[in-house]
């Protein structure tokens, strides 16, 4: 038996090596996909025939969902030609499957690809997104939107820069992240918004003192910690600074006012100011503990506004971030939300063209608002619900402040494992400060370096 | 300790375990039915917004396509390979035997992408092929064992006859082995029902095709806060192949025992 | 538990073998020759298709650095020895280790005490009690990972009894059990040996049915107690299960996707990468097709090695 093994092996290796000699190197260079001239562009979708288009989104919570649908069936309504096939999955799943599906061999039309070096710089390198300049140039999208907002959907050609370049996306949502409160709260502990952090840190310890829960915290995707991470960044860096970091062009994790936001994450979270065990409370059940109730403040996206709004009446109040001094501009993350793309291999990009120019065009702006959500145009409509006031209001003072940093996530492909990892290990008290910016600042140094 | 005393520990014992075995799912039944008010609308609000009457669907056409063809295909090399002498056989068999080792996370990656190139990813084909394959590793071995204690009386006597082999095998070994094939055929149905890795990254695109395990990773993602829709999913998806064992739990586990330790 | 049983066999089809050997002159009826080949050639070219071919294919990309996206370039060895150098990497293949005591060891030690209870006094219900405890096996791991998760959340059943414990004036040994650092290896663990019990003990029940009653008659005469006889005459009675138990149960570990995607997603920090996670982590999630290749190949030969070395241990004892 064991000679025939090894025979059997032998000549079955020697067979594979011959046969794998000959088959080639995994991969191709993929071809930069060209984009039509704007005279090329069909504009009439009614003209384009029977199309099904197939989009996904990551819109599955509350208000979204209910954008999305209404948007959908007006479009559908307009133009009965086509049938729109809706896939959509969370946030993280459609992070975990978009790379498989564009890459595939069928993949969707329209996508809603991430911005930032771990997603959309990535697909645009391997040439899976259509540049949409000529649509652009067709639909008027960038006298639409202020450049800012525009350019985080731009990337150079090759996918070298995130922030200029080719246009390969356009936004609905505005989002930022901000602080949301608690009034009934914050009433019976005899506490007043706070203005500055040091405010904040009064607030902090009066609830802890009467034990309350003082921040909702659920931080087992690892992601929800970059963005408080972010948000004490912004508190303590200068904006322009933490845009030159994300975007690659300057500036290190190590300095000394990146390790001071990790450490006062680090002291938040050891004199117990978050969730009990926060590392183990999945992100999406952090608005479902405040609105129960479990929970004096809770940092949170802009996202979540529609849901709790509805939750909790006028009991959940939101407000930007605090400033550094009482009265100074406040920052933080945010900008638009997932941009919708066109793939390179889509059939029907003219239509896909078409849609994107409805579900961002003024009719859409109001949707946003009717629904629930923030949009990053203004609309006519004023939203009508006193929580949804309040975002509407900050994200018009964030604007005019020009105080919008982009998220951090979209530093490095690898960043929520590479730095969200040791902010876990931070808050569970495990790492100190200065070792988790150094572990995010390794990882930055070495994509930099690929780049 | 005298003999009741004891008697009565093992069953507290045996009593403990089972309860540690049955509990989690209990607990889900708990859970999905939203005790005590016994309210069964999560199962109706689950079936529809998870998909899962297709996702079902799409299971029972895999899984049947899979288990029925790799039957017939492991029947066939499990003949071969024990009842007739044929150059390399012994090679053959060991070939097979080393697919009995081969994780699938070893082979998930190229198979994804040369699927791809092949066009059969987000289909059926790319789904049902790689566990055929992944089955007659077992299959084949599973039948080889079994024609092999078959009496040589019988095939003998069966050629005499004038039946040829093919005749034999349908006629005469195939209806005498039930027993053996039907263990086979629960095995890779629960393995076939149960995988998740391979429609994982097969089925990355057309949401239509995904299988229930697939679907419940999916709708675990969308309803992460709402646990009675959650556990009514698992509950929908785990279902078919624990009502199977319940009714065939003496085959079940006697195929599991035998082909283990099989003498 | 796809896994399970479909890797169980080796051992059953090594004794066939033998006894084949063992059986000159016994010629096979029917035709001779290639049409042996013929009835094989199906189960073949599927098997040769769809595993061995990726099988080479993953070996042949575990050479290169490629992104799936894009061109690849020529790596070498340099994807397997990352898997040592990557500390991220090296902890996952750590926690492969602690992984195997739980999903293997500690199942086998509870199933002999299981089957000790069973086989020395007569048992009411014993089929019943048989097939709750195998119950585990045979639910998607999908699904039991949504269980557990349920198990172990917050205000869950396992901090509900540690928070009565803590009331009656123990320490409190409530967790987040899946997002600590500390807990989070060992909470996957136990969902292993949860599933890893029910198999153990029914591989053991039917060794122990073969086991002569004189030995234990024997033992008894001697007046040797439950431990002592477990010793002299159980454990030597069940080498040949124990080495399939814990080869089946060990590969159930090296094979842990499923459960860690659904319940962790390899978090908190790194606390429960393992391997089997990273083999898709690597490829799909952060473009590192070649190195998911290369651990997905040391995973095969991980499980094959273990086959041969737990049966070359406990049957190297005859030779």
């Amino acid at each position: 038996m064991p000679t025939l093994t090894r025979r059997g092996a032998a000549a079955a290796a020697a067979a594979l090596a011959t046969v794998l000699a000959a088959a080639c190197a995994p991969g191709s260079s993929g071809d930069e996909p060209e984009s039509k001239a704007p005279a090329a562009v069909s504009t009439d979708v009614a003209k384009a025939g029977n199309v099904t288009l197939t989009v996904w989104d990551q819109e599955v919570q509350g208000g979204q969902k209910k954008q999305i649908e209404e948007l959908n069936k007006r479009f559908q309504a307009k133009y009965p030609n086509v049938k729109i096939k809706r896939v959509s999955r969370s946030f993280s799943d459609l992070q975990k499957t978009l790379r498989l599906a564009l890459s595939g061999s069928t993949p969707p039309d329209v996508v809603e690809a991430n911005q930032g070096y771990a997603s959309m710089v990535q697909y645009v390198k391997a040439g899976m997104l259509l540049p949409l300049d000529s649509y652009d140039k067709v639909y008027g999208w960038s006298k639409r939107y202020p450049k800012g907002l525009m350019d985080l959907n731009r990337v150079t050609k090759g996918g070298k820069l995130m922030g200029s370049g080719d246009l390969y996306g356009v936004s609905l949502n505005g989002e930022i992240v901000g602080l949301y409160y608690n009034k009934e709260k914050l009433a019976k502990l005899g506490v007043q918004p706070p203005k500055t952090w040091a405010e904040f840190d009064q607030a902090l310890a009066t609830a802890k003192g009467k034990g309350e829960v003082p921040i909702a915290f659920g931080n087992l995707e690892k992601l929800p910690a970059m963005q408080l991470y972010g948000i004490l960044q912004d508190g303590m860096t200068d904006k322009e600074a933490v845009r030159k970091l994300v975007f690659g062009s300057g500036g290190s994790w190590t300095d000394a006012s990146n390790v001071q936001a990790a450490q006062k994450l680090a002291d938040w979270s050891k004199k117990g100011y978050f969730t009990k065990d926060s590392n183990a409370v999945k992100w999406d059940d952090t608005p479902v503990n405040f609105a129960k109730g479990d929970g004096v403040f809770m940092f949170g996206g802009t996202w979540w506004a529609a849901e709790l709004s509805e939750k909790m009446k006028d009991k959940a109040g939101f407000m930007l971030p605090p400033a550094a001094q009482a009265g100074a501009p406040a920052a933080t993350m945010g900008g638009e939300s997932l941009p919708w793309s066109i793939t390179s291999k889509s059939k029907h990009a003219d239509v896909a063209a078409a849609y994107i120019n409805f579900i961002t065009s003024p009719e859409a702006m109001d949707v946003s608002v009717e629904t629930g959500n923030l949009p990053v145009l203004a609309a006519s409509k004023q939203p009508s619900e006193a929580l949804l006031k309040e975002v509407s209001g900050a994200w018009a003072e964030l604007s005019k402040n020009d105080g919008v940093t982009p998220y951090i996530d979209y530093a490095t492909p690898t960043f929520t494992d590479a730095f969200g990892g040791p902010l876990q290990e931070l808050i569970a008290g495990r790492k100190p400060a200065d070792e988790v910016m150094k572990a995010a600042q390794d990882d930055y140094t070495a994509f930099q370096k690929k780049k | 300790m005298n003999a009741r005393a004891e008697r009565f520990l093992n069953h507290a014992i045996l009593a403990l375990f089972a309860v540690i075995a049955v509990f989690p799912m209990i607990g889900i039944v708990a859970q999905a039915i939203q005790l005590p008010h016994a309210d069964f609308s999560a199962f109706g609000t689950a079936w529809r917004e998870g998909h899962f009457a297709a996702y079902l669907r799409n299971s029972v056409i895999v899984t049947a396509v899979t288990v029925v063809v790799a039957a017939v295909f492991s029947i066939m090399a499990g003949y071969a390979l024990g009842t007739m002498r044929f150059r390399g056989s012994a090679a053959l068999f060991l070939l097979f035997l080393a697919g009995l080792t081969i994780p699938t996370e070893a082979i998930v990656v190229p198979l994804y992408f040369d699927l791809r190139s092949a066009g059969l990813d987000n289909s059926y084909a790319g789904l049902i092929l790689p566990q055929v394959a992944m089955s007659v590793a077992f299959g084949t071995f599973w039948m080889r064992a079994y024609f092999r204690s078959v009496p040589r009386s019988l095939l003998e006597a069966a050629r005499i006859d004038g039946a040829s082999s093919w005749t034999t095998l349908w006629r005469v070994l195939v209806p005498i082995g039930r027993p053996a094939i039907l263990t086979m055929l629960l095995l890779t149905t629960m393995w076939t029902w149960n995988e998740f890795l391979l429609p994982l990254v097969i089925i990355n695109s057309d949401e239509g095709l995904r299988t229930a395990p697939l679907g419940l990773s999916f709708f675990q993602g969308s309803h992460k806060t709402d646990y009675s829709l959650l556990m009514a999913g698992a509950l929908i998806i785990a279902a078919p192949v624990v009502i199977v064992y319940v009714f065939l739990q003496r085959q079940f586990i006697a195929g599991m025992l035998s082909g283990a330790v099989k003498e | 538990m796809t896994t399970v049983a479909r890797r169980k066999t080796p051992k059953a089809g090594r004794a066939a073998s033998d006894r084949r050997a063992a059986r000159p002159g016994s010629g096979p009826p029917g035709e001779p020759g290639r049409i042996g080949w013929l009835y094989a050639l199906p189960a073949l070219l599927v098997y040769g298709a769809f595993l061995l071919w990726p099988l080479a294919r993953g070996a042949q990309f575990s050479l290169y650095h490629w992104d799936g996206l894009g061109e690849a370039t020529w790596a070498g060895l340099s994807n397997y020895t990352a898997t040592w150098t990557d500390p991220s990497l090296r902890g996952a293949f750590g926690h492969l280790l602690v992984l195997i005591v739980f999903y293997s060891v500690l199942p086998c030690c509870i199933a002999f005490v299981l089957v000790a209870a069973m086989s020395r006094t007569k048992i009411r219900g014993l089929t019943f009690f048989r097939t709750v405890l195998f119950l585990p096996q045979v639910v998607a791991m999908v699904a039991v990972a949504v269980a557990w998760r349920w198990v172990y959340s917050a205000d869950g059943p396992v901090n509900t009894v540690l928070g009565w414990l803590h009331a009656i004036g123990l320490p409190d040994w409530r967790h987040g059990w899946f997002g600590d650092f500390t807990f989070a290896l060992p909470a996957v663990g136990v969902v292993g040996t949860w599933v890893g019990i029910g198999l153990a003990m029914v591989l053991f029940l039917a060794g122990v049915q073969k086991i002569p009653r004189e030995l234990y008659e024997a033992a008894r005469i001697d007046g040797a107690g439950a431990v002592r006889e477990f010793f002299a005459v159980t454990l030597p009675g069940l080498r040949r299960e124990l080495a399939v138990a814990l080869t089946l149960t060990s590969i159930m570990a090296i094979r842990n996707f499923d459960l860690i995607y659904m319940a962790t997603s390899g978090g908190p920090g790194d606390a429960t990468k393992v391997p089997a996670y990273e083999v898709y982590n690597r490829t799909f999630n952060t473009g590192e097709v070649g190195l998911g290749c290369a651990i997905g190949v040391t995973l095969a030969v991980l499980a094959f090695a273990v086959t041969a070395g737990i049966r070359r241990l406990v049957e190297g004892k005859d030779a």
